[in-house]
């Protein structure tokens, strides 16, 4: 056991550099270890008891939900890692984790902060990740209205972030948002309507914005293009793709859809009921999968 | 499963004298890539657990400036070769040794990040079909290539320009979605992206297959030059024209083993009918 202080944190579950080892040409931004949530009784021996051998993420007495266990990834600068799996996998547990929408039952996850300092985004307090959510570390919801204000215009969802992040200058904010909204194509004539009069694809658009507002290093991508149609889901995800390619913004990428873990991502892991059952290059998983499981979802996919 | 056999493994240390008779040449001293022992199957877990054989035991190396063709019938291994080296499969046994600015690098055993930050840099693989993104003009995704190549955006715009030039690309289309685009124009702006600042080694899988006699002519041309400008080649062209005018050494495979090595005009002559 070694001790750490990083930040406010006193950290003595177990040893991590302070600053994360470089990984192939760029620099660990996301490290995200041994993670694991237990949803309703905090039983640890559940987790004996659930998994992928056992077919269940929910322990045998009813009263615990092991969603995820022992999760362990890398993310380098600029890239981007898809977490693929079908609807109870744990995938979005993970994201939600990283995310701090909700605490953890184990594990850390390190962050690369841009003074170069790191965090363990599991212990830090609510308003130091409020402050972290401004501008260093950004989610995109598969739902809109978790992640806008829906009575809101798409300029004032954008404004809010650039406000946060300290901007004062209204012309300024305005010419910004602006700029940010055309890159993301959102029509400048809809700047000032409400959020709740857009479509979905335009709504994900001004998600879009938002999220990129302040630049983060890292984005969190919550099944991004989920429930739109599929023109409208095509031309999201090329998108993002742009957008993280020029910015060079690291991205966790959530998704039951392998097309899109496919375009986005270079590794990949594979959740079945809670845990990881396979991780490796996002070609290679595809097609040369190992594991039975992601052999089937592989073959349903290509069907 | 076979164990790699270990008089190739130690070979692998002996610089060998180029044969003149262009057979089997194992040597590591002057090689960009160097392959031993290696093996693919496959387990099927989801048809009973079935085991598909891939490779056998492939023992290859390629050159600076040579082009390697491979051939042999559909299912011989040869794809399945290519996919290896580049870890689109994940190899069973055997290891795939690439020269680098930094010493050699075992591909088989090397972690995911490094292996992806190291692909399409020092080593290539061109496929059949292009993988773009499908609203991207043909220009745009040729020069990306070149920038992610380390090219600057001026230079690997005019690269770019070049090649699809060279390649016959109607320069209407070059700014229009590639994914608009016929499967002969797709393939050339795919091999267009494979060659701009080329890598030291290119895996390239039926490249020129949807092309027309005219533009396949100006493809072959496209790779000839690589090859003449010292980039390694290892290759798979389902006719054997193609190897003939280009490979330096037609490596001939069955049941994913080498079966055979040697200049193509001692092998191609009795392949016609037994390769393809």
């Amino acid at each position: 056991m070694t001790s750490h202080t990083i930040g406010k944190s006193a950290v003595t579950d177990h040893a991590v550099p302070a600053s994360l080892d470089a990984l192939g040409q760029g620099q660990t931004v996301l490290r995200v270890d041994r993670l694991g949530k237990i949803f309703g009784d905090q039983n640890p021996s559940a987790v004996a008891h659930t998994g992928p051998d056992v077919g269940t993420e929910k322990s045998p007495d009813g009263n615990s939900v092991v969603a995820a266990w022992d999760v362990s990834f890398d993310v380098a600068a600029g890239e981007a890692f898809g977490v693929i799996g079908e609807s109870g996998s744990g995938k979005s547990t993970v994201m939600r984790a990283i995310a701090g929408d909700h605490s953890s039952t184990a594990g850390s996850v390190w962050m690369q902060r841009r003074d170069g300092s790191t965090v363990d985004l599991l212990t830090m307090t609510a308003s130091e990740r409020r402050a972290l959510r401004v501008d260093e570390l950004s989610v995109v919801y598969q739902d809109a209205a978790e992640g806008l204000d829906l009575g809101v215009t798409a300029g004032g969802n954008v404004a809010d972030r650039l406000t946060a992040a300290g901007w004062r200058n209204f012309g300024q904010i305005r010419e910004r948002a602006a700029e940010l909204l055309g890159r993301t194509e959102v029509p400048l004539e809809r700047m000032d309507d409400l959020v709740q009069t857009f479509s979905g694809g335009m709504r994900q658009r001004v998600q879009l914005a938002r999220a990129l507002a302040n630049r983060p290093p890292i984005v969190l991508l919550d099944e991004p293009t989920t429930g739109l149609d599929a023109s409208v889901a095509a031309g999201v995800l090329d998108l993002i793709r742009s957008l993280l390619e020029e910015l060079g913004i690291a991205a966790v990428v959530v998704s039951h859809d392998f097309a899109v873990i496919e375009m986005l991502t270079t590794r990949c892991m594979v959740m079945q009921h809670g845990r990881v059952v396979e991780q490796g290059l996002t070609d290679q998983l595809f097609e040369d999968p190992q594991a039975p499981y992601t052999q089937r979802l592989v073959a349903a996919a290509r069907a | 499963m076979t164990p790699p056999p270990n008089d190739l493994m130690t070979a692998t240390q002996a610089t060998i004298e180029p044969d003149k008779t262009g057979n089997q040449q194992l040597d590591d001293g002057g090689a960009v890539l160097s392959v031993r022992g290696l093996h693919k199957h496959f387990v099927l877990h989801n048809v009973d657990g079935r085991r598909v054989e891939g490779l056998n035991g492939i023992d290859l190396d390629v050159r600076a400036g040579e082009h390697i063709a491979l051939a042999g019938s559909s299912g011989a291994g040869k794809s399945t070769l290519l996919k290896c080296i580049y870890r689109t499969y994940l190899p069973s046994a055997g290891t795939v040794t690439l020269r680098s600015p930094d010493g050699p690098v075992e591909l088989t055993g090397l972690a995911d990040a490094k292996l992806a930050a190291i692909r399409g840099r020092e080593f290539g693989y061109v496929s059949q079909f292009l993988r773009a993104e499908p609203r991207r003009g043909a220009l745009d995704i040729v020069a990306r290539a070149g920038i992610a190549r380390g090219m600057d955006r001026d230079t690997a715009t005019e690269a770019a320009a070049i090649s699809l030039r060279r390649l016959h690309l109607d320069e209407s289309l070059w700014d229009v979605f590639a994914s608009v685009l016929s499967g002969g124009e797709k393939q050339r702006v795919n091999l267009a992206a494979g060659t701009i600042s080329p890598p030291q080694l290119l895996l390239l899988d039926e490249p020129v297959s949807a092309l027309d006699p005219a533009n396949r002519e100006a493809a072959l041309a496209l790779i000839a030059d690589l090859t003449a400008t010292g980039v390694a080649v290892l290759a798979v062209f389902h006719d054997l024209d193609a190897m003939d005018r280009l490979a330096s050494r037609v490596v001939v495979m069955r049941s994913g083993r080498i079966i055979e090595s040697g200049p193509p005009d001692q092998v191609l002559h009795h392949l016609e009918g037994v390769a393809r």
